[in-house]
């Protein structure tokens, strides 16, 4: 609902000067059918109420280029990008994980200073440039020329790349702090090998809190899959929106941002689910004896 | 002889050094000596940074990187110093277990209390591998929450550490130091941290209990809980040892000045550095007693009289 | 494993413990000098755009007498355009984000200022839209606008608003209560670089996905998206137009990142 909100305002920003703006590319036709699609022909209050009653029933209007109505495109579109997602993530909880907690073990020692550098690093590097590069090594000539896997496997393998190092650097923060407890001292104190301590104390103390800072990383994971599902040809959600941005069909747009949106609250939710349920500290307090 | 089977542990000369960064050494025990036999309840007595806690860590293997033990430590007759990690694990909750008092954070909060005895339990099961059932490691974790006064075991087994109340959590603690019924317990300041003078007597309370074929070695900074618990005291200084013998007379008729000082017959002077190395005695420049001799010679701990001290110049002559 | 923090809790005489780790400046050290390299090549960038003004030949591969890095499908030099694209995206990022410094402080300052259920409101929407990739949101607003560097640079400066407006707030509000003043006088500006050094890096990454996507900077302007763009489209018969502009975007991001993780190490500022 908040970003609905925002979305409207920023739109709303930028309709005014939009005649004057449009000069940069877009045609007049274009800027005028803008206007009719979103309603901004009319007073501000009426606009919004139009748009937010709308948005309540999810209807985002017919989409021109796809002849049907856009939310449906857009959810069509949507398996695949979870597809990617879920794969992306699973790869970065497999390596990303086990790299920060390898991290977060050695948080007093040297190769930890150059371990973090290093990335810090690979976080900088952009998906597209990785996407990019991908693509020469691969030799790919058009987006569309790709078979589903391959384009698939580049697709989860630049956006694995990408989360990887944010989830390293995001687990071994709570992984050095978990080892430090005196919960651990204890059960060092009576006999618990280094194995013990890890799978016992340290690992479930500290993935929980990793688990909730890589959740939060999911909204800017679907951002880069925009790119990379467009750079790769996949079939996803993030693919539509950058062709239908490109081909100005605005509902598609409007349905797709909605869609995103709703993807990255409704991880949010999960997270704090699963932390609930998950702390006892959390739960429902058993009344004291 | 029945001392070879009677005695838990003794250490001979024990010292531990932390090399600093331009490579001298800061020596925190300085030749510890003492011996602890089944069902005595020993207390190191000392001001904060005198090494106490060094003891019961050297005992434990736990001396924090880059200290350096050296010296003799036997337990049940076996050497620790010079063992290596792994061979710490099978020492360390069965033949020795640390008592912690009852810090909030001891036990991991998102673990049942049960489950973390039951670990303990589980990591030192000597028998037939296939003997060891979750039945059998539930009665031994039952059997502990029973033995330290844990009212209905059963139901506190399943139950988080912070469903219970302090009282509780410091048997809990007990219950997992004695799970594996070691031979030695160490209480390392047990009564540091619990604010409430109740649960202070409770925890001493438990410490007692302890007793019976175990021994105990209790370190503190206050005499009054060493003599509430404690056999014999040991009073330590600077890393080493200034006076030892049977409490009600140590704390009666002291003859160290610093035992005397502990006891609040003399007042405070100040703290001791620890760091740098001096000769002759460690306690001479706060001693009211000191003499010339003293800040040139190290006293050795010769018997004087009942029990040995290590002065020149003892309180009261 | 738990070697000093064991003693401490132990007890143990602070001075028995190994002294602690000089901190080190690699990350800050390292970040300023690429930075200072982008500034550098930002300033002469304008000197050569000028000497090649004149179009040659189209698809020369690298290496070639007088276009050291090859020309791009419309025979611009690489090297030229990849310099210039330094000053056009800096010319987008950096006003955005004073911009987006300014008004975030003052939002900041006002929701930490505010009282009771309008400050807890306030906190939870500047979280929530500190979140949200700015990429989402950007495009289709340009999408509609139409490419240009003032919708850019204005969509931009409104989004980055928020996560400065999400630091200030923690740097006045401390998680448990307003801080007092003294201490807030110096978290503030203590947090401003670092959390802008970030934002460039953010936006820099932004700006030239967008210009990638045809959402961006206009298409004959200089943008490192544009000729990213340029890349894709002749990945077969031009590969050497991608090296250049991948490069250029990825020293300065990483400069503007290596700078704000050694700032914020040495000043003890953490990014939520």
């Amino acid at each position: 609902m908040s970003v609905a909100t925002l979305l409207f305002i920023l739109v709303r920003l930028s309709a005014s000067p939009a005649a004057l703006l449009a000069g940069a590319g877009a045609s007049h036709a274009e800027v005028r059918s803008a206007h009719v699609a979103y309603g901004l022909d009319g007073p501000i209050l009426q606009q919004y109420v139009t748009f937010v009653t709308r948005a309540l029933r999810l209807d985002f209007g017919q989409s021109p280029a796809h002849q049907a109505a856009a939310l449906e495109v857009v959810r069509l579109r949507l398996p695949a990008t979870l597809m990617l997602t879920a794969a992306a993530l699973a790869a970065t909880a497999l390596v990303g994980v086990s790299l920060g907690v390898w991290l977060g073990l050695r948080a007093d020692r040297p190769e930890h200073g150059w371990a973090f550098r290093l990335l810090l690093t690979g976080q900088s590097l952009p998906a597209l440039i990785v996407g990019l590069v991908l693509v020469q090594v691969v030799g790919l000539t058009s987006a569309m020329g790709a078979s589903a896997p391959l384009s698939f496997t580049l697709s989860a393998l630049t956006l694995t790349w990408w989360l990887t190092p944010r989830a390293a650097r995001l687990t071994a923060a709570p992984v050095a702090g978990a080892v430090r407890q005196t919960w651990v001292l204890t059960a060092k104190a009576m006999g618990a090998t280094s194995r013990d301590v890890l799978w016992g104390h340290v690992l479930p103390n500290s993935l929980l809190a990793a688990l909730a800072l890589v959740g939060v990383q999911v909204a800017f994971l679907l951002s880069a899959a925009v790119v990379v599902e467009w750079l790769f040809g996949w079939p996803g959600v993030g693919n539509l929106l950058a062709v239908s941005m490109q081909a100005r069909d605005f509902p598609v747009v409007e349905a797709a941002i909605f869609a995103i949106a709703f993807l990255v609250f409704a991880t949010y939710a999960m997270v704090d689910l699963v932390l609930a349920a998950v702390d006892p500290r959390l739960r429902r307090r058993a009344t004291p004896p | 002889m029945s001392t070879a089977v009677a005695e838990v542990l003794r250490l001979q000369e024990l010292r531990v050094q932390f090399p600093d960064a331009s490579g001298r050494s800061v020596v925190a025990l300085d030749g510890i000596s003492l011996a602890v036999e089944r069902g005595e309840a020993v207390g190191i007595v000392g001001e904060p940074g005198s090494g106490k806690t060094l003891v019961a860590l050297s005992v434990l293997g736990m001396v924090p990187p880059p200290g350096q033990v050296s010296g003799s430590i036997r337990l049940l007759g076996h050497e620790l110093v010079g063992m290596v990690e792994p061979e710490w694990w099978r020492v360390r909750g069965r033949d020795v277990a640390m008592v912690f008092p009852d810090a909030r954070r001891s036990l991991n909060p998102i673990r049942t209390v049960g489950s973390q005895i039951a670990e303990a339990v589980d990591r030192h099961y000597e028998g037939y591998p296939y003997a060891m059932t979750r039945r059998w490691v539930r009665e031994r974790t039952l059997e502990a929450l029973a033995w330290a006064g844990v009212s209905r075991p059963r139901q506190r087994f399943g139950h988080y550490p912070h469903q219970l109340t302090g009282d509780l959590r410091q048997r809990v603690m007990l219950a997992l130091a004695g799970a594996n019924r070691p031979p030695l317990f160490i209480a390392d300041e047990p009564t540091v941290g619990i604010s409430d003078p109740v649960q202070a007597q409770v925890m001493l309370h438990l410490l007692r209990r302890v007793l019976g074929a175990a021994a105990l070695i209790l370190t503190t900074r206050d005499p009054g809980v060493a003599a509430a618990v404690c056999q014999r005291v040991i009073v330590i200084h600077a890393g080493r040892i200034v006076e030892t013998g049977p409490t009600d007379r140590v704390m009666t008729s002291p003859r160290h000045p610093y035992t005397a000082e502990l006891l609040e017959l003399t007042p405070r002077t100040g703290a001791t550095d620890v760091g740098r190395a001096r000769p002759g005695c460690a306690f001479a420049s706060r001693c009211p007693n000191a003499m010339e001799q003293c800040r040139r010679l190290r006293p050795p701990l010769e018997l004087l009289e009942d029990r040995p001290v290590a002065c020149w110049n003892p309180w009261g002559s | 494993m738990t070697g000093p923090v064991l003693a401490h809790e132990m007890g143990l005489s602070r001075r028995l413990l190994p002294a602690p780790a000089i901190p080190r400046p690699g990350l800050l050290v390292g970040g300023m000098v690429g930075l200072m390299a982008v500034a550098v090549l930002g300033l002469v960038g304008a000197g050569i755009v000028q000497e090649h003004a004149a179009p040659a030949q189209r698809l020369l591969a690298p290496g070639t007498i007088g276009h050291p890095l090859g020309t791009d499908q419309l025979g611009r030099d690489v090297l030229a355009r990849t310099l210039a694209g330094f000053r056009w995206s800096l010319a987008v990022v950096l006003p955005a984000t004073l911009i987006a410094g300014l008004a975030g402080t003052g939002i900041g300052l006002a929701a930490a200022a505010s009282l009771g259920w309008t400050r807890v409101i306030l906190e939870r929407a500047t979280e929530t839209a500190a979140g949200f990739p700015f990429l989402v949101l950007a495009a289709p607003v340009i999408a509609i606008v139409g490419r240009g560097y003032w919708p850019l640079l204005i969509v931009l400066a409104i989004l980055a608003s928020a996560p400065f407006a999400l630091a200030v707030f923690d740097a006045t509000w401390g998680g448990r209560g307003r801080m007092p003043v003294f201490q807030a006088l110096y978290a503030v500006p203590a947090a401003l670089p670092v959390v802008g050094a970030f934002i460039v890096a953010d936006l820099v990454v932004t700006e030239a996905c967008l210009s990638f996507l045809g959402v961006g900077a206009p298409e004959v302007a200089p943008s490192w998206g544009n000729m990213l763009a340029d890349a894709r489209q002749n990945v077969t018969t031009a590969p050497w137009i991608l090296y250049a502009p991948a490069a250029a975007l990825v020293l300065t991001v990483l400069s503007a990142n290596w700078f704000g993780e050694g700032l914020g190490q040495l000043w003890r500022v953490k990014a939520r």
